[in-house]
């Protein structure tokens, strides 16, 4: 398995990206329902394993840090969500 | 990790991609902007060629481009502004389809104008409205559908009466295009 993604909310943080061009931090610390900071320690993990991308931009004047996936952040997030399965799996037959 | 922890990660994931993978959120603003621009376009110069109004009412035409562009500038301005909480690739891709309908649209009416008499050339518009409307329709929204469906009826129809062609191409403009976007908005509400 993928120990960055054992993390519950690295997880969904990858999971709200799945379907997105770009998401805004805000919208993920609402979606995914933590603290600012404790978002941005795992966001920033997520950044140094390349698995997602940080943009900083504005909005209007405001500035705006969103994320998106990165293509390597999508096949760890696949790969993992199969050995999610296949424990399960297994878990049922045995 | 054990299989209960498993299914609870596999739960939440199966949750949040469920809720992210949303119905295209379109404005139907723009379209009724453009519906009526488009559609009074088609009205004017069919009302000038009918001799109901004086020939320089066409240059009304292309103020009412030009109103409709300032227009969306500025809206597409003030959207930039807000603090946007994501884009989702379903409406990347959405901007995509229309930017490359309405381009060749554009490009066609330019490129092959001495092919086309002028309802065709409103037509090639009429085309193009339906193909980015048939786009949202086939993601779920059937107002988008009747208006894809009342583009093409209007073009039809105004195969078989030339002399009102304008008329008839002004009216799917109006219906199918900008009251797409009227019942849209509405809908919203």
């Amino acid at each position: 398995m993928d120990d960055l993604l054992l993390s519950k909310i690295r997880l969904g943080v990858v999971a709200e990206l799945l379907n997105a061009q770009w998401v805004s931090f805000t919208d993920l610390a609402h979606a995914i329902e933590t603290t600012n900071g404790n978002l941005g320690a795992h966001l920033a993990k997520l950044v140094d394993a390349g698995y997602i991308a940080e943009e900083k931009t504005y909005a209007g004047r405001r500035p705006l840090s969103r994320y998106s996936l990165t293509e390597s952040g999508r096949a760890a997030f696949v790969a993992h969500v199969r050995q999610l399965e296949s424990l399960l799996s297994g878990a049922s037959e045995g | 990790m054990d299989s209960s922890d498993a299914r609870e990660h596999l739960e939440m994931v199966e949750r949040i991609v469920a809720a992210s993978s949303r119905k295209l959120d379109v404005s139907g603003e723009l379209f009724l902007v453009w519906g009526l621009a488009s559609g009074t376009l088609d009205l004017i110069v069919q009302l000038v060629s009918d001799g109901r109004v004086p020939g320089a009412a066409v240059w009304a035409g292309p103020l009412i481009v030009i109103a409709a562009v300032i227009y969306t500038a500025i809206r597409v301005r003030q959207y930039r502004a807000m603090p946007a909480g994501r884009m989702t690739l379903l409406e990347r891709e959405f901007l995509n389809v229309l930017w490359i309908a309405l381009s060749m649209a554009f490009a066609v009416n330019v490129i092959g104008g001495n092919m086309f008499s002028q309802w065709a050339q409103s037509a090639i518009w009429s085309v193009a409205a339906a193909i980015v409307l048939f786009y949202i329709a086939v993601h779920g929204n059937r107002r988008a559908l009747v208006g894809a469906i009342v583009l093409l009826l209007s073009i039809a129809l105004a195969n078989f009466s030339l002399p009102i062609a304008g008329y008839v191409l002004a009216g799917g403009m109006y219906l199918g295009y900008a009251g797409f976007g009227l019942a849209d908005m509405l809908a919203r509400e």
